[in-house]
């Protein structure tokens, strides 16, 4: 398991690295000689990480991910709330992300998690908004509503 | 003794102490929940910082630093948990006093033995700091090439159970510190034609990213959907036996000056130096048997040893511009967002805030004294109550709108994204974190001292090894990356030799 992980991880690190060197290459001067040489650096680094890997016989288990449906939701949720922030608003958009991640990973004290999500919300905007005035993305449902208004 | 009241008038004012108190309280907050990190509350506090006055922002770096240290203490002790990996080694007697009915005695230690680590090491900071800054007064561009190169081979070397995957991730951040357009030449590099990239990646867009979002990750895959019991906070307290707390003092010197060597040492962190305190209270004892029985001095030594790291890892930041830790990676950040520039001009052109902050870092470390006792450690341990799988959307949103405050553009959610799922596979595979960190802050310093030498002596290379200063940095550098060899090359001769004898 860890032999095979750090051959392909060699292998990216490889890829990376020469893929660097070689788009340095058209670059004037010092300034391609530099990230050139790192680009080549790095390919031979990632060689000697697969190179280990492959004269080291031991297959040791090395787990990759702990728990993978947990994890994927989690990076699925991150992903889906990243691509929801911009069209929907930061609050309605985090609001959303905190009663429906918990739920998906197995949390079902459903008004647990309504009262936690509405004063953790509140907290954000008094904070971030209020306190600190910084300019976050605009919320679509108040837009609707005050077109509606 | 000028620069130190004219800071210390800077930072006894209104903001900076709110600041400290505030961050002190959050700090022990954040140690206390386990999967948080004072790297990562630290990560997501410098975005909301950019419209801060310098001070102020360094006085919540550290008291949240400071704070974390000992609020990892509090589930080590009462549930042998530990909150921050450096307080794995407080686990070790913290958890069998609690066991014994004396938790409230042990988190007494754990504070006062915290307070005094931080102490001693903010002592160590205001005096060696700049001692050491002086020296750099004979920097030039070769020095300064090959002190950026020291500090990460020593880092990648240092870090990690792999030294080719720690130098594999240094010049991973040295090359991803080269995206955007080259300041001496004006080349748009690995841009891709997108206008966002040319002003390379925000390396704190990367920073909480990397370090941030893979503890959520983790936290989201253990699922704590329950959290703990008030039977299981439940606090007793037992009052200390004449001498007791005296016969510490032996401990809180000799971890205190163990965790200050281990803090001025790169890619060295506060669980060395917690596990190295302990273990050198263990054999100065004359009762070793007690230790990881419940035995208070191992408190103390693991505690003190872990807090006397912090301010010492700023001594090698704040005078020669090189982290020695990801903390002192993020303080340089922390300055990069004000405009200053890390590196030894520093105490020279900024002699108040450099000053003021080694003072806030004193003064976080007395503030843990007076915050961080047990009215203190009773309110913190009960957020533990709150169910582990309501923090994972927590943290993602203050990640989030921490990331999008800093140049109001969504496509850097994207690359935080990114960043962190990268970090949570390489952190699987054994690649160090820090030592990429540290490639993409000290990479432009690097490239622009030794292009500035190659300027300078028209293209003569051997100019960069000349120099008796640079010629030294530049063996230290050869040796640090050659330790891991020679270290394999003695211990197969020894097998050898020991295999003879047989």
């Amino acid at each position: 398991m860890e032999r095979r992980q750090d051959i392909f991880l060699g292998l990216i690190f490889m890829g990376v690295g020469a893929a660097a060197a070689w788009m340095a290459r058209s670059y004037s001067g010092e300034g391609g000689t530099y990230p050139m040489v790192l680009g080549i650096l790095l390919a031979l680094l990632g060689s000697a990480v697969a190179g280990k890997a492959l004269r080291s016989g031991a297959y040791v288990d090395r787990q990759l991910i702990e728990a993978p449906t947990k994890m994927v939701t989690a990076a699925a949720a991150c992903t889906v709330y990243i691509a929801l922030v911009a069209p929907l608003g930061f609050y309605t958009s985090s609001f959303l992300l905190m009663l429906m991640l918990p739920a998906a990973l197995g949390f079902r004290q459903w008004l647990y998690a309504v009262i936690v999500a509405l004063v953790f919300t509140l907290v954000v905007f008094l904070v971030f908004s209020v306190l600190l005035e910084k300019p976050l993305p605009r919320e679509t449902l108040l837009s609707l509503l005050s077109t509606g208004g | 003794m000028e620069f130190y009241t004219n800071a210390l008038q800077n930072v006894l004012t209104l903001w900076p102490i709110a600041a400290m108190v505030g961050a002190t309280l959050l700090g022990v907050f954040i140690g206390a929940l386990p999967g948080l990190n004072p790297v990562m509350a630290i990560a997501l506090l410098l975005p909301l910082t950019y419209s801060m006055d310098p001070l102020v922002a360094l006085a919540m770096v550290a008291g949240i630093y400071n704070g974390s240290m000992y609020g990892g203490a509090i589930p080590a002790i009462l549930l042998r948990i530990p909150g921050t990996p450096a307080s794995i080694a407080t686990t070790f007697d913290g958890y069998p006093m609690a066991d014994k009915g004396e938790a409230g005695k042990a988190l007494k230690i754990a504070c006062w033995s915290s307070a005094m680590g931080g102490i001693a090491s903010a002592i160590a900071l205001m005096t060696v700091g700049p001692l050491l800054a002086r020296v750099t007064l004979y920097f030039g561009p070769a020095e300064y090439f090959w002190i950026a190169i020291f500090g990460m081979a020593s880092v990648g070397v240092m870090v990690g159970s792999d030294p080719i995957k720690g130098i594999m991730a240094a010049v991973l951040g040295l090359l991803i510190g080269t995206i955007g357009i080259d300041s001496l030449s004006g080349q748009a590099r690995f841009t891709f034609g997108q206008t966002w990239l040319l002003g390379g990646l925000d390396l704190i867009v990367v920073l909480v990213g990397l370090y941030a979002l893979p503890p959520v990750l983790q936290l989201a895959e253990k699922c704590d959907l329950k959290g703990l019991s008030a039977a299981q906070l439940k606090l007793t307290n037992v009052p200390f036996k004449p001498g007791e707390l005296k016969g510490l003092l032996p401990t809180w010197l000799r971890a205190s000056s163990i965790g200050i060597a281990v803090g001025i040492l790169p890619g060295a962190g506060g669980n060395i130096a917690a596990f190295l305190s302990y273990n050198a209270a263990k054999k100065a004892s004359e009762d070793p048997g007690s230790f990881g029985k419940g035995n208070p001095q191992g408190v103390a030594a693991a505690e003190c040893g872990n807090n006397a790291d912090n301010a010492a890892s700023m001594i090698p930041a704040l005078s020669l511009g090189i982290p020695g830790n990801v903390v002192a990676a993020l303080v340089l950040s922390a300055l990069t967002i004000h405009g200053l520039q890390p590196g030894p001009q520093l105490f020279h052109q900024n002699p108040v805030l450099v000053g003021g902050f080694m003072m806030e870092m004193l003064i976080t470390s007395l503030l843990i004294f007076l915050l961080g006792g047990t009215v203190a450690t009773r309110v913190f341990a009960q957020f533990q109550r709150l169910p582990g799988v309501l923090l994972v959307p927590s943290i993602l949103i203050l990640m989030c709108v921490g990331v999008y405050v800093i140049n109001g553009r969504p496509v850097d959610l994207w690359v935080m994204l990114l960043a962190g799922i990268a970090g949570y596979f390489l952190e699987k595979v054994n690649v160090p974190l820090a030592p990429v960190i540290l490639g993409m802050i000290l990479g432009p310093m690097a490239e622009q001292s030794v292009r500035r030498a190659l300027l300078i002596s028209r293209g003569d290379a051997t100019e960069l090894l000349t120099r008796p200063l640079s010629a030294t940095l530049a063996m230290a550098t050869v040796l640090v990356i050659a330790w891991p060899l020679i270290k394999v090359i003695r211990d197969r001769n020894r097998k050898k030799r020991e295999a003879g004898h047989r």
